[in-house]
């Protein structure tokens, strides 16, 4: 164990030396990239928790919207409800109106119909009486006017009274 | 004993086998590293700088637990370099070692090496040119110098009077204790590193006189002297932070 002086300073001289040499070419360089490799993660993380933010925003989102289609659904469902239980109705309405109405008009073609009918067989009956009761009293009943008014008038009492 | 192969160069005394490890642990160091540097990515890390970027994050946890690592940046260089000269030089004594004998005066570039000047007849001497250059207490001495000087100059440059005050606390009659713990610290260093180092390997020449029973033997002293070697080189980087923490921050609280 002696002790040589220039030994101690060989030793700091080459340490200085190596510490010099290794912190400008390599050390550098080497704590850049680490440095840059940690930016790069925090770079990263940091998009990895925007993109997470928003997925659950978009999420939200879709959730929100899903909510509004059903709730409109829902919506649509019970307007077309209304509207049909409308529709029903004034159709049932309409129809109930336009059965009455045939009814009606069938009551009065048959009432015109009747009196036609009526009015005809009167007439028909009266010429046919006057016919038969000129053949049964052949010249006594002439045909003028007066008896065939009689007749006429005995054959609207009994109308009248049918 | 082993005698170191001093030359005088015109009066300096130049020990050739410190000469000779420094170069080779200086370079193994600086080709390791310069290897791990050589094609840096961000995304695809080779194995070698994978392994030179654990270092540093642990250099940076040695840090850490020394001082708040935003003030210790500026070191992770200094205790890179430390741990990592200091473990390749613990190691390079480790796989074998190469010593000469000399019976006669021997001569390096024209100089005569010391220990072989006055050599009586028929008298050796045995001179060790490879070994741990951190077996050499001179070279220890050389990195304590390296910390001590740095962490005064660290300390009165960051700390400025708290510095000076230090050493009269937490009574002026303390001084002269403090000094002596100051000065004790890389005495301290010194002597540890070089000690380990030397006995482990003084150990492995004491083992290898067993001849081939010393085959288990030193396989599980080899591996030991790994773990010591990487120990050593945590304690000194720990220590150095330590140190240099303990010099440049003041913590208001304690006073």
């Amino acid at each position: 164990m002696d002790i040589v002086w220039t030994n101690i300073v060989f030793s700091i001289v080459a340490f200085a030396l190596l510490y010099f040499l290794l912190s400008k070419f390599a050390f550098s360089k080497l704590f850049g990239i680490m440095e840059k490799r940690r930016e790069l993660v925090m770079q990263q993380m940091d998009e990895a928790a925007k993109t997470r933010e928003q997925a659950v925003a978009y999420v939200e989102e879709q959730k929100q919207a899903l909510n509004n289609a059903r709730q409109e659904a829902q919506n649509i469902i019970q307007q077309s409800q209304i509207t049909s239980n409308q529709q029903m109705d004034k159709i049932l309405e309409q129809a109930k109106s336009e059965a009455s109405r045939i009814k009606d008009e069938a009551v009065r073609d048959i009432e015109n119909e009747k009196n036609k009918a009526v009015e005809e067989l009167r007439s028909e009956i009266g010429t046919a009486s006057v016919r038969i009761a000129s053949k049964l009293i052949k010249k006594e009943v002439s045909a003028s006017g007066e008896q065939e008014q009689l007749v006429d008038q005995y054959l609207k009492e009994v109308g009248g009274r049918s | 004993m082993h005698a170191m192969p001093k030359i005088m160069l015109g009066g300096i005394p130049i020990d050739l086998s410190v000469v000779l490890m420094l170069l080779i642990s200086c370079t193994v160091v600086f080709v390791l590293v310069m290897l791990s540097v050589r094609n840096l990515s961000v995304e695809n890390p080779s194995k070698l700088q994978n392994f030179m970027e654990w270092v540093v994050e642990f250099v940076q946890g040695v840090i850490g637990s020394a001082m708040d690592l935003k003030k210790g940046k500026p070191y992770i260089s200094l205790g890179l370099t430390l741990i990592l000269f200091i473990f390749v030089s613990n190691l390079l004594g480790l796989p074998f070692s190469v010593v000469t004998m000399a019976h006669e005066p021997v001569t390096v570039f024209g100089h005569v090496i010391e220990a072989t000047k006055n050599l009586a007849h028929g008298d050796h001497v045995e001179i060790l040119w490879y070994k741990s250059p951190t077996a050499d207490i001179n070279v220890t001495a050389g990195l304590a110098l390296i910390v001590f000087v740095l962490m005064n100059y660290l300390g009165i440059k960051l700390n400025g009077k708290h510095y000076f005050k230090h050493y009269i606390e937490p009574f002026p009659i303390f001084l002269p204790l403090n000094i002596i713990e100051n000065l004790a610290k890389p005495i301290a260093l010194a002597i540890r590193l070089y000690a380990n180092i030397f006995a482990g390997e003084v150990l492995i020449t004491v083992i290898l006189k067993l001849g081939i029973l010393s085959i288990p033997f030193l396989a599980v002293w080899q591996g030991f002297s790994i773990f010591v070697g990487a120990l050593q080189a945590f304690i000194f980087t720990i220590l150095t932070m330590v140190y240099i923490a303990q010099m440049t921050i003041h913590e208001e609280e304690a006073h």
